[in-house]
């Protein structure tokens, strides 16, 4: 008789992917439990992103639930003495993510439930209740949510602090990611991998959100940085105990956080038992609902020695709300000196006859792609009635695809606006585009406006953040959808019909440039303290 | 894709012993055998349970389910493949009891939704065999239904087209598709359950089309499933199909999708000559599908 089919080998493909991930796994818990007694329990996740880890401490009985139908089987590891106290981690290894999981793993963005109609017969109005109700939001968000810094002791004399032990390791940074995945405070957790790479640090990556982290492959490719996967596999809640463990492998001697939750939750631990470690975070934009990361590092301030900002927003906002000393907070911008050649000239000029507006950005909300769409609508409207030609192209992907595909085809722009992928050649783009939208709902210090400056467009942005800092007032429009709209026509309109307004909005941006390019940038503020780091000082 | 590979074949049987034997004798001959053979028997009063008690004593891969009534092909699917899933199968290979697969059939279905998967990246919601009749025709009643861009994937040598519909005769459906999406609607009875079921688990993915992997469908006659060919000894059947449609039309569709239904079925009995008391019958039973809204039922 034949083998039954589950005699059958696995694809060695799959068998590959699923020891790679239980050796991550078994790394990450050897460290955190050194001395325990491990038992792995095994099992084939349907998830592609996430191991659903439990961890059991003490003595455990297993359960039905631990021997189910994709139970792959257990791995023990000795404890490091008779009697060692037993831990049981449960894991479902995540499966490989699938071709449009790949690209997109949101869900298609649908319209809220009972505003389906709405949204049909008027997109724009669609937006505007929903503008309404977040503004609601808001304000009952800024009255329940923590806006104090938590106190922090500085400890008595009487008690001897901790020393930092000697360590033959070379100094090492742990940077907390959001994830790995397109964005601008991904774009600076880069850069600063980067640059501690340069200062001769060990770089060791950790993301506190399970994605399929596109950008894992974008990692810097050196035997000095090392990404953990703790956003797959270990629970949030015993990430201080994991860092306290990782800082003294590793000789670790700095923290940095990006949107990184649980290592603002490790603060705790390290301010107690590893008060040597250096605590930097960067914050980028204030969000609507309650207040995003700034208002979590402003919680933690006491605990951070230095607060990394992109904007004067920030500044202000770390000194009003959560009264931070002078000095902690720093201000370095998200540009590259590189780049701080001779701006261009603008290329709109007044009466000309073709109009090319862009939009660059993830297709999600926060970007307000319905809003982008209307916004063209009204443009080609208003190019109609002035004999101007206008073409669009929208750079983007998320959830937004097939409404945006939709919209545009509804509204008959299909022709007119080019719907392309996030890696398109954005410079060129810039280069031939006379004008670029960001009718966004939040933002820090959109990069890309600054971009567009240096390639020659003229960015039209809502009045969010720190856009103010770059653009002057004639191209900053309405927060609120319809005025947005209205504002984004008024605005191209007043440029194209009076040559005096053009350049004078050519010259605020000229001015707006010359100031930021004055202030130093995150390099340059980062990079002393990581280079003082790598030498083995304190920051 | 899945390294376990934990295969349950789910047969439904009533009164058909000596069919079902021959399906029985095709499973032990295959060249991956299925670990589970699970024969869900609809109450059967010929010698049945006697002839499957008799093969589960020498086979201990051979398991019985004798249900206390019969509740159709479509309630006998639920319970198997709900039974066969609490068994922790990863595959399961659901066929009727008149469907004798080839030697390779169910490791060639095996193979292609492994292979599909580690060629495409994208994982099939099932995979269905030629369905061939017992003088090597194509069966007419089981030709699965093709997707807008069925050949994306056929090549030389892996020549899968993609499907979003087939018959209960010799489909095979991973695990994943069962969690996702739930059971088979034990309610529909008869007709309709499996292009119900596997238009529901394609939402995810489209199954593929397996010219390779075999089976025989030894029925009386090999007629395709046609309202133009209702008479009064088939009448029962079409009645629940059109019933089951209409449900399902009615829940994918709308109204509209009912419709354009009843106006197809209009045509082919139009078409056919179908007497007018049988047409009326066919007609109320589409009004009745429009209220007949059974649950899924999730594992």
């Amino acid at each position: 008789m034949s083998d039954l089919a589950s005699h059958t080998p696995a694809d060695p493909a799959l068998v590959a992917h699923l020891t790679a991930g239980i050796a991550e796994a078994r790394a990450i818990y050897e460290l955190l439990f050194p001395t325990q007694q491990l038992f792995f329990v095994l099992s084939q996740g349907n998830n592609p992103i996430w191991a659903a880890p439990e961890v059991i401490e003490g003595p455990h009985n297993p359960r039905p639930q631990d021997l189910g139908a994709d139970y792959l089987g257990t791995l023990t590891r000795p404890g490091a003495y008779d009697g060692a106290p037993q831990v049981t981690i449960r894991l479902a290894i995540p499966r490989l993510p699938l071709p449009g999981e790949i690209k997109q793993i949101d869900a298609p963005w649908r319209p809220m439930r009972g505003l389906g109609a709405l949204f049909r017969a008027s997109p724009l109005w669609y937006e505007q209740v929903r503008y309404g109700a977040e503004m609601a939001r808001k304000r009952q968000a800024d009255r329940r949510t923590d806006q104090t810094a938590m106190p922090l002791g500085d400890g008595s004399a009487l008690l001897p602090a901790p020393v930092a032990p000697d360590s033959d390791k070379r100094p090492a940074i742990l940077i907390g990611m959001h994830w790995l995945e397109m964005g601008g405070a991904e774009k600076l957790g880069f850069d600063t991998m980067r640059w501690a790479l340069a200062a001769g640090l060990r770089v060791f990556v950790v993301a506190s959100v399970p994605a399929v982290q596109r950008l894992a492959d974008k990692l810097p490719d050196h035997p000095d940085l090392t990404f953990i996967r703790l956003d797959r596999y270990l629970p949030h809640h015993l990430w201080p105990r994991y860092v306290q463990r990782l800082a003294m492998a590793e000789n670790i001697r700095a923290v940095h956080i990006h949107h990184c939750t649980p290592l603002y939750e490790s603060l705790t631990m390290l301010r107690m038992h590893l008060p040597w470690v250096q605590t930097i975070d960067s914050t980028h934009i204030v969000e609507y609902a309650n207040g995003g990361y700034p208002r979590i590092s402003g919680v933690w301030s006491n605990y951070l020695d230095m607060q990394h900002v992109i904007s004067g927003e920030l500044v202000r906002y770390f000194r009003d709300r959560f009264h931070a000393p002078a000095g902690k907070v720093v201000l370095g911008r998200m540009l590259d000196r590189k780049n701080n050649d001779a701006l261009p000239p603008l290329r709109l000029q007044a009466g000309q006859k073709t109009l090319h507006a862009c939009f660059i950005g993830r297709l999600f909300y926060q970007k307000r792609p319905v809003v982008v769409v209307e916004a063209l609508r009204a443009l080609n409207a208003w190019a109609g009635r002035n004999g101007v030609t206008l073409t669009a192209t929208i750079v983007g992907e998320g959830p937004y695809d097939g409404t945006l595909t939709r919209l545009l085809r509804k509204h008959g722009l299909s022709s007119k606006v080019d719907l392309l992928p996030g890696n398109t050649d954005i410079p060129a783009l810039l280069e031939r585009s006379d004008i670029l939208l960001l009718p966004s709902n939040n933002e820090g210090l959109a990069l890309v406006c600054y971009e567009a400056v240096a390639h020659g467009c003229i960015p039209i942005s809502t009045r969010v953040g720190s856009q103010d800092e770059v653009l002057p007032d004639g191209l900053l429009v309405p927060l609120a959808p319809r005025a947005a709209v209205a504002g984004t026509v008024a605005a191209v309109d007043a440029m194209w019909r009076d040559a005096g307004t053009l350049a004078r909005h050519k010259d605020a941006l000229q001015a707006a440039w010359t100031r930021l390019t004055a202030d130093p940038t995150a390099e340059e503020v980062l990079m002393p303290v990581y280079c003082r780091l790598a030498q083995g000082d304190a920051a | 894709m899945s390294v376990l590979n934990k295969t349950a074949a789910v047969i439904v049987t009533f009164n058909r012993s000596g069919k079902l034997m021959a399906v029985l004798d095709a499973l032990a001959a295959q060249t991956m055998r299925p670990d589970i053979v699970l024969v869900v028997d609809n109450a059967s009063t010929d010698d049945t349970a006697a002839l499957v008690q008799a093969r589960a004593d020498a086979d201990p891969t051979i398991r019985h389910l004798r249900l206390p009534a019969n509740v159709g092909g479509a309630g006998g699917f639920h319970a198997g493949i709900k039974a066969a899933y609490q068994m922790g199968a990863q595959y399961f290979w659901v066929s009727d009891d008149d469907a004798y697969p080839r030697p390779d059939a169910l490791q060639s279905l095996h193979r292609a939704l492994t292979g599909f998967q580690a060629d495409n990246g994208w994982r099939p919601s099932f995979a269905c065999s030629r369905v061939e009749w017992i003088d090597g025709s194509l069966c007419e009643m089981n030709c699965p239904r093709t997707v807008w861009d069925w050949a994306r994937f056929v090549r030389p040598g892996s020549a899968w087209a993609l499907v979003d519909s087939a018959s209960f005769v010799s489909v095979m459906i991973p695990r994943w598709a069962v969690s996702e999406h739930g059971l088979p609607i034990a309610d529909y009875f008869i007709w309709f359950d499996d292009a119900e079921y596997t238009r529901r688990i394609a939402r995810s993915y489209p199954g593929i089309f397996v010219p390779e992997s075999v089976v025989v469908h030894d029925t009386p006659d090999n007629r395709g499933v046609n309202f133009g060919l209702v008479d009064d000894k088939s009448l029962w059947k079409f009645k629940y199909g059109a019933r089951n449609e209409t449900s399902w039309r009615r829940r994918e569709m709308g109204l509209m999708g009912v419709l354009a239904y009843a106006y197809g079925v209009r045509g082919q009995m139009r078409r056919g000559d179908v007497p007018s008391s049988l047409r009326r019958q066919i007609y109320g039973a589409i009004i009745k599908g429009l209220g007949f809204r059974p649950a899924i039922e999730r594992v």
